[in-house]
């Protein structure tokens, strides 16, 4: 039963930190209907810079503490969202009103770019990562609660709330969603599209940077390849919950992240990642548009 | 109709045909053996060969993903897992297998074995995920081709993470330009084709591809099987070309270089494809030669940067030139064009015997549907019988344009029957349905826009073709009767639309009324018996409006095709159906001759309003009545109740 518990609570853990990144995928899905390739490496570029700030620059990683965390954490938001603006401006701008195919394609050449690139600048071996002062888990009778899944909890918990409001409770919200059912239409009524999506993706960036960081806590690695899985994984989890939609996402992660978690507890590690495949081609052949999501035929 | 050349099908000819069809395949080869045994083992040649071969292996690799992503336009990301499983597949055969090997036959079957390994594996991915939009297919396969690499790495009997060695010498590089050589003839007639066609049709628009008769996704998983079929021959030749095999050199960074090759020579050109393969197999050799940077404390190597070089060229094409340095054109074309002369475009009546006048060719019976809770059409009854003229028309969201896409199987009905021909199309795919003899025209033309108006009829042409995708690679004579077939049956089709002028002229350059008639040629080619025109007036002028009239009168008389016409302008509708149906909010408000729907109270209610009905109800039934009472005429009865002129009958 302790066991159990256990696996279920690491794999929310998990959960939480994929569906931070699906939530980026699933919003840029929504306004742009391209699925932004290069998110999984914001993530990796969320984890380097903590890295960089904490280890390089500042030296914070000798002597962590949790507002030097914080701090660290916020700048590395603050790049990744820069990062994430200027690629939306310059790679998909142009080719808004391209072929799908193209916009794939220049995504993918980005999502390249941020990888070899960053195994030519940051080099390609895995650095150690420690932003979090080192703290004994917590035992609750048995269980045994990590200070870092605490940590994941509460600030995915916090970040998702805060974006739930946003989406659903604000004025650039409403013009998000506005954006997501009918580009064209929203900027009939008054809405500056370009400005949306530029948020939107900025937004999207500022949350995978948050999950880079508390991936690299929970696993404390860095390297510019890490990325690539938890970007696909995530982009699973979005589909699993119904792409383009909010919540959804957010359910999909904390699924993929139980289902994987459990697989791995029960039957064997080496499978953890084909789970996530496993069940994106389930849900294909089952439910395509996803558990939350809504099937639209194309109008002819 | 021209005379068809008979096909003998006597022994002798049909060996010459096979012979005819296999020849390129073998020219090369004397020429592919001498090099072989002079230059290929060659003392100081050895480092030339290596590179040569990689060449020979990155264009079969190419050339074959150009298939998927360029030819049929899904994005397949995962094309070094295709090889990875050939490779294997072949290797333990090779491995286990006997140490003597004459003539390599024992090496030709494991090649084999690998191609249809790493073709079923294509199946298994490409089945789920091409159902969908492309996006998943990247995805899928991205993901596909990581867990190919995880599930070797801890396969003992695959060697685990070390890889396998020493794999017998083989492949040589007779025997890889053999296949690179092979793949393009294939690849090449199979785009030639009445099957090339549909895959373009596919990358263009798959709604229309399916009303023209086309299984889109039959057709993408073809195109997917064939290609990593032609992955796995890849992978089995360099395994045994290099002498081993290891997980690491099938990561996705092998995939990606295979993509950036197919996007930087062309999408849909193979000739972009070669050239692409040789420049970048050159380009890391190129960069390894030259001297590091120096930048300060890192040293960066330059074969460490082609990776962002790759992504750079690959962002920046796409921004500039969409469609690759190519684009889909082939480097042989361009010399070809240049000394080809035009053939003259012949034209002969194509009159086919009319169908029998009693039989039903469109049966529907309280066909309704519902989105959601909206009932978009309901009850809807409608009997066609062959050479009618019927209009259905109603005001703007009336349901006209459901009523299309229901009868030709892009919607189901939620409830009641659809019978074409006497067959019930429940659960029917539309290029099913279109093969029953049901074509359309759309309200928002749906051309496949990049392609020519000839390659547009042809596509149309389609579900008549008979040739297997084997014939289609023989070329044989069967295949070629048939393209000659369809290529006069396109130009017909355009003479008659008064579009030949325009064969070669992409459809997205045509001024909107010949794209509309472009539409209707294409419809026709799919030797339809009931022909759907979604408002085919639209956007037209006064005096195109009267040559659109007439020109539906004769193809009317000229195909023998029952019509079904949905128009706005009441002056056509008036002037060419012998028919009309009147839909309003989804319901059928009244059907029958065009001179009682004018009338018809019903109708002027739900073009005019209520209340100009109420005012004007005294005119109409005073003219309703003078009429019926100066005619003998009976109109067909409407379904919905008459007042006063149903009496007077």
């Amino acid at each position: 039963m302790i066991e159990l518990l256990q696996h279920i609570v690491d794999g929310l853990s998990l959960g939480a930190i994929y569906a931070l990144i699906a939530l980026g995928y699933t919003m840029v899905y929504g306004v742009l209907k391209l699925i932004n390739f290069a998110h999984g490496d914001v993530f990796m570029l969320g984890a380097m810079m903590g890295y960089y700030a904490s280890a390089k620059w500042s030296g914070e990683a000798q002597n962590p503490s949790f507002w030097g965390a914080a701090l660290v954490g916020i700048l590395s938001m603050a790049i990744c969202g820069v990062v994430g603006f200027i690629i939306e401006r310059v790679a998909y701008r142009p080719l808004r009103n391209a072929p799908r195919i193209n916009s794939l394609i220049t995504a993918i050449g980005v999502s390249f770019l941020l990888e070899y690139g960053g195994q030519n600048l940051f080099g390609p071996t895995p650095n150690p990562f420690g932003i979090l002062p080192r703290r004994e888990a917590l035992n609750l009778g048995g269980l045994s609660l990590g200070y870092v899944d605490v940590i994941v909890f509460v600030v995915s918990i916090a970040l998702m709330l805060i974006l739930q409001r946003i989406v659903f409770h604000t004025r650039i919200g409403t013009a998000m969603r506005a954006v997501s059912w009918n580009a064209q239409v929203a900027s009939l009524m008054g809405i500056n599209t370009d400005f949306i999506i530029s948020f939107t993706f900025v937004l999207g960036s500022v949350l995978a940077a948050a999950a880079g960081l508390l991936y690299a806590s929970k696993y404390p690695s860095v390297h510019p390849l890490m990325g690539l899985m938890p970007g696909l994984k995530a982009f699973v989890a979005a589909v699993l919950g119904g792409i383009g939609n909010v919540p959804g996402a957010m359910l999909g992660g904390l699924l993929l992240g139980l289902a994987e978690q459990l697989v791995a507890g029960y039957w064997s590690s080496s499978w953890r990642d084909a789970v996530a495949f496993a069940m994106l081609i389930i849900i294909l052949l089952v439910k395509p548009s996803g558990i939350l999501g809504r099937s639209d035929a194309e109008k002819v | 109709m021209q005379t068809i050349r008979a096909l003998d099908l006597g022994f002798a000819a049909t060996a010459r045909r096979l012979m005819k069809s296999a020849l390129p395949f073998l020219v090369p080869i004397p020429l592919l053996w001498l090099v072989q045994a002079t230059l290929a083992n060659a003392p100081g040649f050895e480092y030339a060969f290596q590179n040569v071969n990689h060449i020979g292996i990155a264009i079969i690799l190419a050339v074959s993903l150009n298939l998927v992503n360029g030819l049929t336009g899904q994005f397949s990301i995962g094309h070094a897992g295709f090889m990875a499983v050939g490779g294997y597949v072949s290797a333990v055969m090779v491995m286990n297998g006997p140490t003597d090997d004459p003539y390599r036959l024992f090496f030709l079957m494991s090649i084999a074995a690998g191609a249809g390994a790493a073709a079923l594996a294509g199946w298994l991915v490409g089945k789920p995920s091409l159902r969908l939009r492309g996006d998943y297919l990247a995805i899928v396969t991205l993901g596909f081709g990581e867990i190919i690499r995880v599930a070797i790495e801890n396969t003992p009997a695959f060697g685990g993470a070390i890889g396998l060695s020493p794999i017998p010498h083989r492949s040589d590089f007779g025997a890889i330009y053999f296949a690179a050589i092979a793949t393009i003839l294939i690849v090449n007639r199979l785009r030639n084709s009445t099957h090339g066609r549909a895959f373009l049709a596919v990358r263009e628009d798959e709604v229309a591809a399916e009303a023209m008769g086309v299984d889109t996704t039959g057709y993408k998983v073809r195109a997917f099987v064939i290609s990593a079929a032609f992955a796995g021959v890849a992978g089995a030749l360099s395994g045994a070309f290099e002498g081993n095999l290891a997980p690491q050199s099938f990561t996705f960074v092998r995939s990606f270089e295979i993509v950036a090759m197919v996007v930087l020579g062309g999408m849909g050109s193979i000739s972009g494809s070669v050239i692409a393969a040789i420049v970048l197999t050159l380009l890391p050799e190129a960069l390894r030669s030259l001297p590091p940077i120096n930048l300060g404390a890192v040293q960066i190597d330059l074969v460490n940067l082609r990776m962002v070089f790759y992504s750079l060229a690959l962002i920046g094409l796409m921004l500039s030139r969409p469609r690759g340095l190519f684009g889909s054109t082939e480097a042989w074309d361009l010399i070809g064009n240049w000394w080809r002369k035009r053939r003259g475009v012949k034209s002969e009546e194509a009159r086919k015997a009319a169908p029998d006048a009693g039989e039903l060719l469109l049966d529907v019976r309280g066909a309704t549907i519902r989105f959601g809770g909206l009932t978009a059409v309901s009850d809807f009854n409608l009997q066609i019988h062959p050479r009618e003229l019927v209009a259905l028309i109603g005001p703007n969201g009336a349901g006209k344009t459901t009523v299309f896409n229901l009868l030709t199987g892009v919607y189901q009905a939620t409830e009641g029957s659809i019978r074409v021909a006497g067959r019930d199309t429940h659960g029917l795919k539309p290029s099913s349905i279109a093969s029953l003899g049901v074509a359309r025209t759309f309200q928002n033309i749906r051309l496949f826009r990049e392609l020519s108006a000839f390659d547009n009829v042809r596509i149309g042409c389609h579900h008549l073709a008979r040739e297997s995708m084997l014939a289609a690679v023989e070329e044989s004579g069967l295949a070629g009767i048939e393209e000659g077939f369809i290529a006069e049956r396109a130009e017909q089709l355009l003479d008659v639309m008064g579009l030949a002028a325009r064969r070669d002229v992409l459809a997205k350059n045509l001024p909107y009324g010949e794209q509309r008639r472009l539409e209707i040629a294409r419809a026709l080619a799919t030797n339809p018996k009931v022909l759907l025109l979604d408002e085919p007036a639209a956007g037209t002028n006064t005096k195109e409006k009267t040559e659109l009239m007439e020109l539906i009168r004769k193809l009317r008389d000229r195909f023998g095709v029952a019509i079904v016409l949905i128009e706005h302008d009441m002056k056509l509708v008036m002037g060419v159906s012998e028919r009309i149906l009147v839909l309003d909010h989804g319901v059928t408000i009244a059907q029958g001759l065009p001179r009682a729907i004018q009338k018809d109270r019903k109708v002027i209610e739900a073009y005019l309003g209520e209340k100009y009905a109420r005012e004007h109800a005294a005119d109409i039934e005073a003219e309703n009545a003078e009429e019926t009472a100066h005619e003998s005429l009976s109109p067909t009865p409407s379904k919905g109740e008459r007042d006063s002129s149903g009496d007077a009958r």
